[in-house]
């Protein structure tokens, strides 16, 4: 069968699926009233938004420039930058980040770019053990699903099954167990695993060009324990969450966290380089507590190509809050199924023309009602309707 | 089992092309709703109705031969077996089939805004069956090239009757000849005015409560891309009609009826028109729509206790006189 018929198969079997109905139904309301309450009692994030998008439209202008400088100062704060134009690439430094050693311990934070480079099945595949902490994720990691929405990616398994994966695990959670009771399983389980880690894999929600940092934003926490913990950690991130300064990316990732409806985030880590001394005879000493190496692998993608497309290039000034996903119709019935290996809804359907393929975007692209309120919602006020039409007209009739 | 889509598109086109509209609409029926009227013919000024008002009752018998051939087995067994929807669906049998009183329910939403018009004293003529249809379902499927076709027919009949402003009564038709025409036609030149903006400009008042209350619903191509918000509620409350307001998805935050993708998948559109609708008839069980494809949306899934009713039927009553 043709890309589009499966794609509308798939769609009907979302649509008929009660766990999913009944997953998606409860959290998309609680999301919603979320971000709405955010924005009321912070109303201040709006402005920062459109001030964002300026900022961003400045620096895709310039990314090759801010691409570079990011590189020289991540080397100046001793971390260790590359450039990866592709799958391959990226895996293939990963490798050699990690080297032959035997069978590592690895953490993960949850990351959508290392989902597009399929960086967790990889390390597996190398007989590595690999974990993910953030708690959604380490869900998505058990089913083998893809993540539903991009904060929230199992958004679609209520408590029922997210005991019966965590059970497929290990954990000792058992039915009838509420959901505090379980997610203190999940801390002690994974205690374990973030002190005898390895490495600790993230990525980022933003970079900032002229100190080389990146911002993570968290609630669980895991994040801090990921990057933290471990004696290393590998960041892998796309080229387009790069803002020139660190303000700018201070800036940015608020508006993520508010439109995620996630406000004020219980942590933001800022991290530039691994941790170091110099307190015994100003001697500097990299790791400390924290890493003693700190890589970042800069992710092209499809991304610098998209620069170039009239019509795709404005998606990359999204910032991944997912909230055109939670206000999206049709999104709101069939989740990330709607959408290619890695995103899915409206931003998620352009996001697919841009790292996977265009047939496969313009096949999802069909099912978009183009009424318009992915954009109004948008802190980026990114022009998906008109994007996505753009891709229904380069479908092959 | 979801429909052969590529061929639920080839069918538009071809019909779009042979005959002007998505589903071929004998000229008596496009303009019966004149009849009597006494419009003038022509003019400077003409109402538009894009004959989104008059397709819709063959859209929504065509939507409903869609729908039982995902749902039927027979049907899944034609679409198995590759027959091409055009063959499937017999247009002349599907046009037989629709019955006088739908087709008249949607003559007096035409006939409660064209009386409207007049008795605000707007001078307006009509291009009875050298009308044609917006070409909006072309556009909104990303089909820019028989768009453009078409909509270059549409413009050379507007030139040929010397026509410098419609008026039009639906949201599409309004965008698409608004907004969408100028960037594919650089020399389109026709000023496109919205009934309900030319109403409201008007300062109309109907006086007295009439006692009926609705709860709103707006549809996403007034609300969010041609701003047309203030201008239906102050018309409704004017005409004394208590305008309730759902929660959250409303003005331009409006949550979509599904209708727009309804031929290319009836099952998802009509669950999102479910789920629009729940939220809707919790508030009140009349549903003001000011848009005929939310009307037909609505209409195919709602329960017989529900009142789905166009602005303009309401409005006419104190404004028809
Ligand atoms: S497109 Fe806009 S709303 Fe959607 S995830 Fe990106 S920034 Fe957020």
């Amino acid at each position: 069968m043709d890309i589009l018929g499966e794609t509308a198969k798939e769609l009907y079997r979302a649509l008929d699926n009660k766990e999913i109905q009944t997953g998606l139904k409860r959290s998309i309301s609680n999301l919603s009233i979320s971000v709405d309450r955010v924005l009321n009692v912070w109303p201040y994030l709006e402005e920062l938004a459109s001030k964002v998008r300026e900022i961003k439209e400045e620096t895709l202008n310039n990314l090759d420039y801010y691409i570079d400088l990011t590189m020289r100062n991540v080397k100046r704060s001793h971390g260790h930058p590359y450039f990866a134009r592709n799958r391959e690439e990226a895996l293939k430094i990963l490798d050699e980040i990690i080297g032959d050693d035997s069978p590592l311990l690895i953490v993960k934070a949850k990351s959508m770019v290392t989902e597009e480079v399929g960086i967790r099945e990889h390390l597996i595949s190398l007989g590595h053990s690999v974990y993910e902490t953030d708690l959604g994720e380490l869900l998505i990691q058990i089913s083998r699903d893809k993540p539903m929405h991009a904060i929230a990616p199992a958004i679609h398994i209520p408590k029922e099954g997210a005991i019966e994966l965590l059970r497929r695990l290990g954990l000792n959670v058992r039915e009838g167990m509420n959901i505090e009771e379980i997610v203190m399983e999940v801390r002690s389980f994974l205690r374990r695993k973030f002190v005898d880690a390895d490495i600790g894999i993230s990525g980022a929600n933003v970079v900032a060009a002229d100190t080389g940092s990146i911002i993570l934003i968290s609630n669980e926490g895991n994040i801090r324990n990921t990057t933290s913990l471990p004696p290393v950690h590998i960041a892998v991130t796309g080229v387009e969450k790069i803002m020139p300064t660190l303000s700018d990316a201070f800036m940015q990732a608020l508006v993520q966290a508010g439109y995620a409806g996630l406000y004020p985030p219980t942590y933001l880590s800022i991290i530039a380089g691994p941790s170091s001394t110099a307190d015994i005879e100003y001697h500097r000493v990299y790791g400390v507590h924290g890493p003693k190496e700190f890589h970042m692998i800069l992710y092209d993608g499809g991304r610098l190509s998209a620069i170039k497309d009239p019509f795709l290039s404005e998606q990359l000034l999204c910032i991944r809050c997912g909230r055109c996903q939670a206000e999206c119709p049709v999104w709101g019935l069939t989740g990330n199924i709607w959408g290619g290996n890695v995103y899915g809804g409206p931003m998620g359907i352009v996001w697919t023309a841009i790292v996977e393929n265009i047939s496969l975007a313009s096949a999802l692209s069909l099912f978009c009602l183009v009424c318009g309120r992915c954009m109004e919602v948008c802190p980026m006020k990114i022009d998906m309707p008109h994007i996505i039409r753009n891709l229904k007209s380069r479908l092959n009739l | 089992m979801p429909l052969p889509i590529k061929d639920v598109i080839r069918m538009i086109i071809e019909n779009t092309r042979k005959s002007g509209a998505p589903i071929p609409l004998p000229p008596e029926i496009a303009t019966g709703w004149a009849d009597g009227m006494d419009i003038p013919r022509g003019g400077e000024t003409v109402i538009y109705t894009g004959l989104l008002y008059q397709l819709l009752p063959y859209l929504n018998a065509s939507i409903k031969k869609l729908e039982s051939l995902e749902e039927n087995a027979v049907g899944a067994t034609l679409l198995k077996l590759g027959k091409i929807i055009s063959k499937v669906i017999d247009i002349n049998k599907l046009i037989s089939s629709v019955s006088r009183d739908e087709l008249e329910k949607q003559y007096d939403v035409l006939r409660s805004i064209a009386i409207m018009l007049r008795n605000a004293d707007i001078e307006y003529g009509y291009l009875y069956e050298d009308e044609m249809y917006s070409g909006v379902l072309l556009f909104d499927m990303g089909l820019d090239d028989f768009f453009k076709e078409h909509i270059e027919k549409v413009y050379s009949v507007l030139r040929k009757n010397r026509v410098k402003r419609i008026i039009t009564i639906d949201p599409h038709t309004t965008h698409v000849m608004r907004t969408v025409y100028p960037k594919y036609l650089p020399e389109y030149d026709i000023e496109v005015k919205n009934y309900l903006e030319i109403l409201s400009s008007k300062g109309l008042n109907g006086g007295m409560k009439s006692g009926v209350e609705g709860v709103i619903h707006d549809p996403c191509y007034y609300a969010r891309f041609q701003n047309i918000i203030d201008e239906p509620r102050q018309l409704l409350n004017a005409a004394g009609v208590t305008v309730l307001e759902p929660p959250l998805k409303t003005r331009k935050l409006t949550f979509c009826c599904g209708g727009p993708i309804e031929s290319i998948s009836p099952k998802l559109s009509r669950n999102i028109a479910e789920m629009r609708l729940d939220e809707l008839k919790n508030i009140n069980r009349r549903i003001i729509v000011l848009c005929p494809i939310c009307y037909s949306n609505f209409s195919r899934v709602a329960d017989r206790n529900l009142v789905i009713e166009d602005i303009s039927r309401l409005l006419v009553k104190a404004f028809g006189e």
